[in-house]
């Protein structure tokens, strides 16, 4: 490492990076506290777990977290692969608005959207409840999954589905047998980011959950504000680790699309289910 | 298909983008069985028509038929009509064996059937053993060949080939382009070959057609066209040429003309059909054609003076200025002895090997 | 007095996005002049803390800003703080900074990291070989350079800071300090649908107005 080259940055850099990974560190500490103040150690216990285990508020939101994740994954990989493969013919103005519908999205800040989305509910006399939620996270999260699965399809030679075509195969086989498979490990990770994404939110969930069972975040919310102890932290941690593997698998299924070094046994399995 | 139709048939084709027109009136066609090639420079038309022929581009006007039967309009997978592309475009996530067999799948061939003609298909091309490799672990020249045999496997009534071998250096392109000729004869199919390489297109090809800026400037066998071509643009484009001014005094018919050359005088040429007296024209000289002697104040011969000699192994390429004519270039045996950088030669050219066609 | 609120919004996201890209092009700085194997590394471990949830990091921040934490423990050994009084960092603007800073700053580093990476070495090599010193290297070779993952990262950053709601939530200590609080309150408390929506608008056009300059700005800088 190039220390000695930029002592300043170094030196800078090293302190951001501890900033960046002090609260887990703390967080991952204090959920093993025995004493439930957090304010000074008092020894090693796995209590908080264990109460976070059976915590039926938890369990609950855990539950419905991952109910509504699935789902809105699911439609926003809908939505995105489905506007994609129209944006790959698409020219000028249309083109360049699905972009910035695409932007809007990532940029204005989630509030804006949680709150017109619940206002659009209400006059529709649409009962807040999960399918609001799932619809919500999709509206954002079909932005991520977009992008993936756009930076995958440009990289696409357009003459592998002439010559599919050429060799006899219809729009549908020609998507099923080229542009999908190849799409896969874009679609994968698309899925796993919306799924993580929507594991996560806040705001979106808060508005639109109407009278229904809270996702997680939303639990540990109202833990937070209404009594802090170190079973947040144990319900935190574990998050924390779902979550890193969920987006390490999703990077991993990524990047070794690009190497395609599958193993010819594999090609003919996927030529005989495709039939 | 009946027995005796071409095997493609243009009919007053034509296709513009917009304001740009890509292919104007082209009527062409290929016979059976034939190693037809199209030539041209960049952006003369040539693929444009080898992709409507495939079904990739709709004709703005005109009508394409295959063996006959009018397949306008019709979408390329229901066409008896398959293509090498330019880029192989081989199915990344399948095998090679996968690749070639995909046509046949689609066919819904009995798995037997398929087992046996994708074998075949392999051993034609020479790939026996690589049958499991992906295409990124195989040469440009093999994942060519996997292109070759993805496409004829399914017995086409035509197979296009979109410059294949653009991407490979020149020793491999010579070598498949022997493997090519040899392809064409052991399966019989129609081979229609676009490249803006003439002495690949020479090399292999039955008939050759020359489009320029999307019309059709010619179409004869190579021989023909490179010592009849019937405009300036194919003359030069077959092949280096000189260029001499003259004008058409008299037609003798049956193509030949009393033609006054610039700087020669009175000769009677050979020539593109229909030149009328008092025509300009440009009589076309091969440099292979010219002779160079010593006696360079003699009448009908053009006074030059040698400016370069190159030595390119099996022949000797010299350049000259006349004063009357311009530049000269002359190509010489190996063999024979150089002339001198500087000194004065005579050039001259017998009848026979001269061409004219009009300016 | 909303008025204020807004105010401080925007303070807040300005002040958090100039922080964010000071600390941002430094570490994307260094990490750009590493080897590859060093660079993936460190990358990821700027990346990784931005995959834990949400919550879960902001929720951290209050055990470790909050009196008698970690944080006030260090301050007191060090003396910055006398022995009967205490940091009281915790639920006041600054804390929403420094909680905004933290869940933004990979953000800001990725797109400058980004443009920075781009740099053929060498360029730095002729720079020294004219005579640069490293500080002068950094303000003409550099800064440049980085120009259009500065923007990007402050667009990515700055516009949804505006709107935070989670982090002052959290970290404000549920006092309403911030626009995202309030629109949220209009809608889920108050009842009050017109003004949360005007608000809302008024957030979005403010948003616009900015977005529209910075685009203006940024792709001025960028190569045809």
């Amino acid at each position: 490492m190039n220390l000695r080259r930029h002592p300043v940055s170094a030196v800078l850099s090293a302190l951001v990076i501890a900033f960046l990974w002090l609260p887990l560190v703390v967080v991952f500490i204090g959920s093993f506290d025995t004493n439930s103040l957090l304010t000074s150690w008092t020894g090693a216990t796995g209590h908080w777990y264990n109460e976070a285990l059976h915590d039926p508020n938890v369990r609950d939101g855990f539950e419905t977290t991952l109910i509504i994740a699935v789902l809105s994954a699911l439609l926003s990989l809908a939505v995105a692969l489905t506007g994609a493969l129209w944006w790959r013919r698409a020219h000028g103005r249309a083109r360049a608005l699905y972009d910035g519908l695409v932007y809007a999205r990532i940029v204005v800040p989630e509030v804006v959207f949680a709150s017109a989305l619940f206002f659009l509910f209400l006059k529709i006399h649409f009962t807040l409840g999960l399918p609001t939620i799932v619809i919500g996270h999709a509206v954002l999260n079909s932005a991520y999954a977009t992008l993936i699965i756009q930076a995958r399809l440009v990289g696409l030679d357009p003459a592998l589905e002439e010559a599919a075509a050429d060799l006899g195969a219809t729009p549908w086989r020609t998507f099923r047998r080229v542009t999908l498979i190849t799409l896969m490990p874009a679609i994968i990770a698309a899925g796993l980011l919306a799924f993580t994404f929507s594991l996560d939110d806040v705001v979106t969930s808060y508005f639109l959950q109407g009278t229904s069972q809270s996702p997680l975040p939303i639990v540990l919310l109202g833990m937070i504000r209404f009594r802090i102890t170190p079973e947040i932290n144990a319900v935190g941690v574990f998050v924390m680790f779902l979550t890193v593997a969920l987006m390490t698998l999703a990077v991993g299924v990524f990047s070794t699309a690009g190497r395609l070094g599958r193993s010819s046994r594999k090609s003919r399995i996927v030529s005989l289910y495709e039939g | 298909m009946s027995s005796d139709a071409a095997a493609i048939t243009l009919v007053a084709l034509r296709k513009t983008f917009g304001d740009l027109v890509a292919v104007s009136e082209l009527d062409l066609e290929v016979q059976r069985g034939e190693f037809f090639s199209i030539i041209g420079p960049s952006g003369c038309g040539k693929t444009t028509t080898l992709r409507m022929v495939a079904g990739f581009e709709d004709p703005t006007a005109g009508k394409i038929l295959v063996g006959g039967r009018d397949v306008t309009g019709v979408r390329p997978y229901h066409r008896s009509v398959n293509t090498v592309f330019q880029s192989y475009a081989l199915f990344p996530h399948l095998d090679v064996w996968e690749n070639i067999a995909f046509g046949l799948r689609e066919a819904r061939r009995p798995r037997a059937e398929i087992a046996t003609r994708v074998g075949e298909a392999i051993k034609l091309v020479r790939l026996e053993g690589r049958e499991r490799a992906r295409p990124s672990q195989l040469s440009g020249g093999q994942q060519q060949r996997v292109a070759l045999a993805r496409a004829v496997v399914n017995r086409p009534d035509v197979l296009l080939l979109d410059e294949p071998l653009g991407a490979l250096d020149l020793k491999l392109r010579a070598e498949l382009q022997t493997q090519l000729k040899d392809l064409h004869r052991a399966v019989g199919i129609t081979f229609c070959y676009v490249t803006h390489d003439q002495g690949e297109a020479f090399s292999m090809s039955d008939r050759v057609a020359v489009m320029n800026a999307g019309i059709l400037e010619q179409v004869g066998r190579p021989e023909e066209v490179y010592r009849r071509p019937q405009t300036a643009f194919v003359a030069d484009f077959v092949g280096a040429s000189n260029r001499l001014r003259g004008r058409i005094v008299s037609a003798h018919g049956d193509g030949r003309y009393r033609t006054e050359i610039e700087g020669v005088g009175e000769r009677s040429v050979s020539g593109a059909a229909g030149l009328t007296p008092g025509a300009e024209v440009t009589v076309v000289v091969r440099p292979e054609e010219l002779e160079l002697s010593t006696a360079s104040t003699a009448p009908a011969v053009i006074a030059a003076t040698v400016t370069d000699v190159a030595f390119l192994g099996s022949q000797r390429t010299v350049r000259l200025e006349s004063k009357v004519v311009g530049n000269l270039v002359a190509s010489t045996g190996g063999g024979t002895r150089a002339p001198e950088l500087g000194s004065e030669v005579g050039v001259t050219f017998k009848d026979e090997h001269s061409w004219a066609v009009p300016v | 007095m909303y008025l204020n609120t807004l105010l401080r919004s925007v303070v807040l996201s300005v002040g958090t996005t100039l922080v964010c890209a000071v600390l941002g092009l430094t570490l994307a700085y260094f990490i750009s002049r590493q080897g590859p194997r060093t660079q993936r590394l460190l990358l990821a471990a700027v990346i990784i803390p931005f995959w834990t949830s949400f919550i879960v990091r902001i929720y951290s921040w209050v055990d470790v800003l909050q009196n008698d934490g970690p944080l006030d423990s260090l301050a007191h050994t060090l003396g910055i703080v006398g022995p009967r009084s205490h940091i009281n960092l915790l639920y006041t603007p600054a804390s929403i900074g420094i909680g905004i800073v933290y869940s933004y700053l990979p953000l800001m580093i990725l797109p400058i990291y980004v443009s920075l990476e781009r740099i053929d070495p060498a360029i730095y090599n002729a720079g020294a070989d004219l005579g640069a010193t490293p500080w002068r290297q950094f303000r003409r070779i550099v800064l440049p350079l980085a120009r259009p993952g500065l923007i990007a990262g402050s667009i990515i950053v700055g516009v949804p800071a505006m709107g935070e709601y989670v982090i002052p939530e959290i970290l404000g200590g549920g006092k309403t300090l911030m626009v995202g609080n309030i629109i949220a309150n209009q809608f889920q408390e108050t009842g009050n649908y017109p003004f949360g929506s005007a608000l809302s608008v008024t957030l979005m056009a403010l948003l616009v107005v900015v977005l529209f300059v910075l685009r203006r700005y940024q792709l001025s800088g960028e190569p045809s």
